[in-house]
């Protein structure tokens, strides 16, 4: 920019800068992370006395040189970044509510299955090479994440992120040679598709010579004998498939800021139904020099608890050794069951169940592992030039405990040479004893380095980014990673951003496809003896593809848009591969091991003092964009004027528990068992069910008399289900017994609707809605069938009432009256949902609905009213139903029913007649820190239920709604 | 630890060489840094959620491990 002259100059100069603050002040969070990594960075509030003070700085820095903007410049160009990257981060410097919405998708994977061959005249069977295959199913997560950002006082800052993760989908449990066919194996005269769900090989024995080459085994059964088939080296990844799961976050981080420092503390918890996960962290910072270089540091604690129910079917064919043992009674020698071994990793909690012939067998199995984490990080910024900075950082891990995963598999491959025979000979290998849990160390230390630079081209307007990264630990594993973009702004409020990067690591020391021992034995005595041949098992083993040498190439793109207002849109989209050959120096793991995904993220960030400050370009706040009817009361009120704009966050839970319930009255588990599911006997009742549902709420008036309104919804569902008494488990959805859980979650269905204002007069509103939901929820979630090897089945379809949208575009007229005199306020409400379609994709539709309400409330004060609601609403019955479910090799087709049916699969038990009483809280913020802000709080009890057919009790719903209108 | 090494030097070297040859940029030469572009992370919302994505799928990034962001199990 150079060296300022006179007044003309200065004005240019002074309009640009205050251009390019207002930008970093919604931007700043650069230097963010601070939610995630323990580093707060604040840009320029500290400079001045007061959040007014700061607002006007703009127009006095020239005057005041000790609190202007330059000076703030100069502290946004130094803020500092985590060293490592920035997870969940939230730290807008304005107060600023963000939401985002993220889908990622893997690519189907190859797998490869022993061929099948048989030769009934000769006698002979067995696998005769490999064969290639798609697997279908691929691992897909759909991602929430809202967080917010608010100042309490001048100095001090508050922020939190919520998330939520949904993923289904089949993921590798080991890795294993293609001849074992644990994917099944392979005929041509037999359509026999997917893997095996028990990870068990079909064939346990494999010929390996000593050069690695493996061949099939033919087996004569005449005689018992065993020749040697063709050969495959194929290895391959068995496969499982998982029904869906939901992980959710939260976290916030506090701040305090001095002039040239600041601390930082923070916290969250992370809880799955398998693994919950507590972290704290503390950090600071300092500037010197003027601002040119700043340094931060922090540290970081985590615990976290592995709970996993090891999968009850694969039970049988995998090994827990390494973390228990069997054990038998000291007197009399009868088998007792699992002991944990001392000093083992993780504990594993069995559970028996009883044979008739007064023995038992393992039928349920959870391992818990405790796991703790420290971080520290200490890292720098520094301005070089005008145009360009640089971060240097270094960070150490140290984690111990249990840090292997509960679901991955090694395969163990035995083999006996006799002395004497022939080396270099194939010798018979068998997978005796199945695959094992996987084993880890219990320590690992890693160290990180990174280094960044940033660059301003001004010929472009746009910066450069690079980052490389390197990280080593005592795993032995050691990766790079080089990233870059480019920030191209392209006028009007709009950024493209292309990205690419490149990683590499070597493998971990103790990472293996499979495990080969080969005991070498004298024939004479059948002892043991030493030999150079002799291949021990090792102490540490593990086949997870995370751990293996390979590199990966990811590239793609972020288009953001910034609207008036302090509004901004996000999207992006990223493409990535994962390559054996991609690994820096080569000798990455082999192909089969590849595998893609991409992932595309919106967001939508809201920046509430760009949006309603006061004296800001966008006026006042509006206190009339919210109504005062009670949180559930949606398309209730349209905008007050042509261009006001609004923006609400809306979460509705209710919860189903108790007795189950046929019409009104309570019944008894037998009665369910016995009526509740048509011509079969109910296996399980459900127990309780939680439906979530997150809303965001757009709304935009295009003129004075009706708005437009944009609603995208996320749900996510979990229901406990109870064995009912008298079932007696057996093949087909098997849950291993007890009480299990079903969980779904993910983008609902998509809401647009245009609000009418017919009446509107000061005391008195009729508001008329028109539109409804177009079907972007999912209705073909599958639940993991297992049925033996032979029986093989396709998944069969979730629930209906766990799927996550209708499936059908719905019609979804409403009439709304509102009212208000003195302190007093009321209003009723008729609105219905129309089917527009008879049947949905995955063949059934939901029935249509009515629901009335007619409510009252009092205005207390100016920012607080209550309310009293009164609803009656209506549904019908599901429509159609899933097709049947077909086994997938049986010649003539055979249906597949179901045995473990619960009530929740028979459409005739779905809908009712209801009937509610709610209690609600409105907070309307009047001025202050929040002001603008709406907070609405709704209780509604049921007070009368009358289902169609055999339905579990209602307990509760919540409604909880933000908005801020701007 | 092969490569970390000469790394280690080669920072503290760009360091020193920062921190001792740089010539002072005077807060008024500092615009361009302010822009929206040139911020450490201009996208912070992604880079979570990538950052996320790369932790459950490569050994390295480590900082789940530091910062919570559960098992990533799958």
């Amino acid at each position: 920019m150079g060296v300022i002259n006179r007044t003309a100059k200065k004005r240019y100069f002074k309009a640009s800068l205050i251009k390019s603050f207002d930008k970093l002040r919604t931007n700043g969070n650069l230097l963010g992370s601070a939610a995630l990594s323990p580093f707060v960075v604040r840009l320029s509030n500290h400079l001045c006395r007061n959040r007014y003070e700061r607002k006007q700085q703009a127009n006095r820095f020239l005057k005041k040189p000790e609190c202007n903007s330059l000076h703030a410049l100069t502290a946004a160009a130094l803020v500092l970044p985590g060293l490592m990257q920035p997870i969940l981060v939230n730290a807008t410097e304005d107060d600023s509510v963000d939401f985002q919405y993220s889908h990622y998708q893997e690519g189907k994977r190859d797998i490869y299955q022993g061929v099948y061959f048989s030769d009934l005249t000769a006698g002979i069977s067995g696998i005769n090479g490999s064969h290639k295959q798609s697997y279908n199913n691929p691992i897909e997560v759909d991602s929430v994440h809202g967080s917010g950002r608010f100042s309490l006082t001048d100095r001090i800052k508050f922020s939190f992120n919520y998330l939520q993760d949904t993923w289904s989908g089949a993921t590798p449990v080991g890795t294993a040679p293609a001849l074992l066919s644990a994917n099944g194996s392979y005929s041509p005269e037999i359509v026999n598709s997917g893997a095996s769900p028990y990870g068990s090989p079909s064939i346990p024995t494999v010929y390996i010579d000593n050069k690695g080459n493996m061949y099939g085994v033919k087996n004569s059964f005449i005689d018992g004998s065993n020749t040697i088939g063709a050969q495959s080296n194929q290895i391959t990844h068995v496969m499982s498939y998982a029904s869906p799961e939901t992980r959710k976050q939260g976290d916030f981080s506090l701040s305090y800021d001095w002039d040239e420092a600041a601390v930082n503390v923070g916290g969250g918890i992370s809880v799955e139904n398998d693994y919950e996960s507590r972290f704290v962290n503390l950090g600071g910072r300092m500037d010197f020099n003027q601002k040119q270089t700043t340094v931060n540091v922090g540290v970081s604690y985590t615990n976290s608890d592995t709970f996993a129910k090891l999968d009850p079917d694969s039970l049988n064919f995998i090994s827990t050794e390494g973390y228990d043992e069997q054990y038998f009674d000291d007197t009399d020698g009868s088998y007792k069951g699992y002991r944990p071994i001392a000093g083992a990793p993780g504990q594993i909690e069995s559970d028996y169940t009883s044979l008739s012939d007064g023995g038992n067998f393992r039928s349920s199995a959870i391992l818990h592992g405790k796991r703790q984490d420290w971080g520290t990080q200490l890292g720098l910024t520094q301005v070089l030039t005008s145009e360009s900075t640089m971060e240097l950082g270094f960070g150490y891990t140290r984690s111990t405990g249990y840090l292997a995963n509960p679901y991955k598999l090694v395969y163990f491959l035995s083999g006996t040479l006799n002395v004497g025979d022939d080396p270099n000979a194939p010798i018979l290998y068998n997978t005796g004893g199945g695959a094992r849990l996987e084993k880890r160390p219990e320590e690992r230390n890693q160290f990180n380095w990174n280094l960044g630079y940033n660059h301003y081209l001004p010929f472009f307007d746009a910066a450069l980014h690079f980052d490389y990264r390197f990280s080593h630990d005592d795993w032995g594993i050691n990766a790079h990673t080089f990233e870059a973009d480019w920030v191209q702004p392209l006028g009007t409020g709009w950024t493209a951003t292309p990205r690419i990067r490149y990683y590499s690591q070597s493998g971990a020391d103790f990472y293996t496809p499979f495990v080969k021992t080969l005991a070498v034995n004298d024939p004479a005595t059948g002892e043991k003896v030493n030999s150079p041949y002799t291949r021990e098992a090792p102490e540490f083993y593990s086949s997870d593809q995370r751990l293996s040498g390979f590199g990966a190439l990811s590239g793609g793109v972020t288009i953001a848009k910034q609207f008036g207002k302090g509004v901004s849109l996000e999207t992006g989209f990223e493409y990535y591969t994962h390559q054996g050959n991609l690994k820096i120096g080569g000798g990455g793991e082999q192909a089969f091991a590849d595998y893609d995904y991409w992932v595309a993220n919106a967001a939508l960030k809201l920046n509430l003092e760009a949006a309603g400050a006061p004296g800001s370009s966008t006026g006042h706040i509006s206190h009339h964009q919210h109504s005062n009817s009670p949180a559930g009361v949606m398309f209730d009120h349209a905008l007050e004027k042509s261009g006001d704009f609004m923006v609400g966050y809306r979460y509705m839970r209710s919860e189903q528990a108790g007795n189950m319930l046929l019409g009104s009255h309570s019944i008894s588990p037998d009665n369910t068992r016995n009526n509740g599911c048509g011509d079969q006997a109910c296996a399980v009742a459900p127990k309780s069910m939680v439906m979530n549902m997150h809303m965001l709420d757009l709304m935009v008036a295009p003129t004075d008399w009706f708005s437009l309104m944009l609603m995208p919804q996320w749900m996510d569902m979990n229901m406990d289900m109870t064995p009912l008494s008298g079932f007696v488990s057996q093949t087909g959805h098997n849950h291993g017994g007890s009480t299990h859980n079903h969980q779904t979650g993910g983008i609902g269905d998509t809401g647009l609707y245009a609000l009418f204002k017919l009446f509107d007069q000061p005391n008195q509103h009729l508001t008329l809605s028109l539109g409804g939901t177009a079907p972007t929820g999912d209705v073909d979630i599958k639940l993991r069938t297992t049925s033996s090897i032979t029986n093989k089945v396709k998944n069969v379809p979730l629930h209906y009432g766990m799927q996550l949208g209708s499936g059908t575009w719905d019609f979804k007229p409403s009439l709304t009256y509102t009212g208000e005199a003195d302190s007093f306020i009321w209003g009723a409400q008729a609105t219905g949902t129309k089917r527009l379609e008879s049947r949905n994709s995955a063949g059934f539709a939901f029935g249509d609905s009515f629901q009335g309400s007619v409510w009252g409330g009092y205005q207390w004060t100016n920012w607080l009213t209550t309310t009293v609601r009164g609803i009656y609403a209506t549904q019908g019955s599901i429509r159609g139903e899933y097709p049947a479910v077909y086994y997938a090799n049986r010649k003539p087709p055979q249906e597949f029913k179901l045995i473990h049916v619960g009530p929740f699969d028979k459409t005739n038990n779905y809908g009712g007649k209801f009937w509610d009483l709610g209690l609600g809280v409105n907070i309307n913020i009047p001025h202050g820190t929040f002001a603008g802000n709406s907070l609405k709080f709704e209780w509604l009890q049921p007070v009368h239920t009358d289902y169609n057919g055999y339905q579990l009790d209602r307990d509760y719903t919540f409604n909880f709604t933000w908005s801020y209108g701007f | 630890m092969a490569l970390s090494k000469p790394f280690i030097s080669l920072s503290f070297c760009l360091t020193l060489l920062c921190l001792v040859a740089c010539a002072t940029v005077q807060p008024w030469e500092r615009g361009n840094l302010a822009k929206p572009q040139m911020a450490l992370d201009p996208y912070p919302l992604q880079s979570a959620l990538r950052a996320h994505n790369y932790g459950s799928r490569e050994v390295a990034a480590g900082s789940n491990a530091a910062q919570g962001g559960g098992c990533g199990c799958y």
